[in-house]
């Protein structure tokens, strides 16, 4: 039925109007379901204001950092005005420092998921499909990732020097097990009726793995990818802050040395929104990939 | 236990003898015999937790800790009673699941065509109703030709009126494709009008065979029916109380 039809017949709800008078106990309310007239203003008007008042906030609080620094509550040298850091911004946009630095650091971030993600999803998968895999795999890993990412750096400078490798190996390392622990859960909680279906349909060892554990196992790794991103983008500030000769982390040092308080907001910024960026890309993956799960 | 893809004899789908199967202490199936004949719908009754699914999982070949002799044929099938379909594959995809060949897609949508389901190849199980879903997964049991026909309670989450719908249903499409078709099921009604012999398993071991004398199309209510189903529920130890009219609303089923 539509909802004209409604409307037109003689129903006794849609004869109540909405903010009528009361009229006793038993009488009916129209319902503001979608669709209505005044429903859908009053949606648009609440959806319009969510985000404008989100944006107001927002707003609010840089006019209030940037009237504390006029009135020389914030000295410069600890927190830069926000006019001051969007200039900073600028400057460095227009010298080129800041796109080599990001373009340093992408590139690290980059290899860094690019041999730790596999990594991890190659050892889950192993280790989740056959059990002399997990008793090779599983044990050390456990006992790996108890270990703090940041602590090896000093085994890594030692054993790869204070180039790049090092720091894309500490990356792909912190990477690999958040990748390697969800992926993991996921393949040993597919529910074991699947299997049985397997056995009944008498799906071969790869059928199974291609038809099955793949798809069953993705929602985990893909929530994986979500964590695995943000390690990367921390252990990325905390190489880059140790030692090295380009990159964010690097202008930062470099800046605070000086200090020049707005280009250490301006990188900061910058992490934000690529940490930002890395999750609307996991998101879309997840929307693309992930197509039967309702709700997307 | 082992299953053999041996030939009995030609008209004979099932053997199974002395089929046992205890789950630590407790012996759920204690020397099950059982044959089935070729194209036969043998419906298999007991009350919950008695084994029924059990005997049913020896005959798929799932159950590696049966003992006894099972001869079955080489291509089995079963329908649960939750769908079993792969959230992540589209229904046509369900359907072949595990099929290869030139034939598959064309097969698959012969299958989805049989159970009414043209025009769903490309839905995703989630967006089914749960009809729907059962009459894919029948599609996907019969796309396989099986020679035993494996239904474990397959209308159990199913609303009256569907299931009536899906009753007509697997009726039709049995006798079309003639497997031999074991039905575990609790309710008597439903063995009573579909199958051609019912089993009642009591106590670990099959306490009543009878064949189902009553004319098709079947009514609940008829005498012939009413009298089985007296007996059957007496076996099953329940006390008959409908010698008046069933409490059903009279059902009519066309084969």
């Amino acid at each position: 039925m539509t909802l004209s039809d409604v409307r037109a017949g003689p129903s006794p709800i849609a004869a109540t109007p909405i903010d009528g008078p009361p009229t006793g106990s038993s009488a009916l309310v129209k319902l503001p379901l979608a669709g209505a007239a005044v429903a859908t203003k009053t949606t648009r008007h609440r959806s319009l204001g969510k985000g404008s008042q989100r944006l107001i906030g927002v707003v609010l609080l840089l006019g209030l950092w940037e009237l504390a620094s006029l009135a020389g509550w914030i000295r410069p040298q600890e927190l830069a005005a926000p006019t001051a850091v969007v200039s900073a911004g600028a400057h460095l946009v227009a010298t080129g420092a800041l796109q080599s630095a990001l373009w340093a650091s992408l590139q690290r971030v980059f290899w860094g998921l690019a041999i730790g993600v596999p990594l991890g999803a190659v050892l889950a998968l192993l280790a989740g499909i056959s059990r002399s895999g997990e008793n090779l795999i599983d044990a050390n890993v456990q006992m790996l990732r108890f270990v703090p990412i940041i602590g090896l750096e000093s085994l890594f400078v030692l054993w790869l020097g204070v180039g790049e490798t090092a720091k894309i190996s500490m990356i792909s390392l912190g990477v690999m097990f958040p990748i390697y622990i969800n992926t993991f859960a996921a393949v040993r909680s597919i529910d074991p009726r699947y299997h049985e279906l397997a056995d009944v349909i008498g799906l071969g060892r790869w059928q199974r793995i291609r038809r099955i554990v793949l798809p069953a196992t993705l929602p985990g790794f893909l929530i994986g990818l979500r964590m695995a991103m943000a390690v990367a983008w921390l252990l990325l500030v905390f190489a880059e802050q140790i030692n090295a000769s380009s990159g964010l982390g690097y202008l930062i040092v470099e800046a605070q040395t000086y200090f020049q308080s707005n280009v250490i907001v301006v990188c900061l910024a910058c992490y934000a929104v690529l940490g930002l960026l890395t999750d609307v890309l996991v998101r879309t993956l997840e929307r693309v990939l992930l197509p039967w799960v309702p709700g997307r | 236990m082992m299953i053999q893809a041996t030939v009995v004899a030609p008209d004979v789908a099932v053997v199974a003898h002395g089929l046992r199967r205890t789950f630590g202490r407790r012996e759920v199936l204690r020397g099950v015999d059982l044959e089935i004949r070729r194209g036969e719908f043998v419906a298999l009754l007991g009350r919950s937790g008695s084994g029924k699914s059990t005997i049913l999982r020896a005959l798929a070949g799932l159950d590696r800790g049966a003992t006894g002799d099972v001869f079955v044929p080489q291509r089995r099938a079963v329908v649960y009673q939750d769908s079993r379909l792969l959230p992540w594959a589209r229904v046509l995809e369900n359907v072949v699941l595990g099929l290869d060949g030139p034939d598959a897609a064309a097969d698959g949508r012969n299958a989805l065509r049989e159970v009414g389901l043209t025009g769903h190849e490309r839905d995703w199980p989630k967006t089914l109703s749960g009809g729907e879903a059962q009459r894919v997964a029948l599609a996907r049991a019969l796309v396989r030709h099986p020679g035993l026909l494996l239904l474990d309670e397959p209308f159990g989450a199913l609303d009256a009126l569907t299931r009536i719908r899906m009753h007509a249903l697997v009726q039709q499409l049995c006798q079309r494709h003639d497997p031999a078709v074991l039905l575990v099921t609790h309710d008597v009604d439903e063995a009573i009008l579909l199958a051609d012999r019912v089993l009642v398993l009591t106590d670990g071991r099959l306490s009543l065979d009878v064949p189902v004398l009553v004319e098709r199309p079947r009514r609940i209510g008829d005498v012939a029916f009413s009298a089985l189903r007296s007996r059957l529920l007496s076996e099953l130890g329940v006390a008959d109380s409908s010698d008046a009219p069933p409490v059903h609303p009279r059902q009519e089923y066309l084969t």
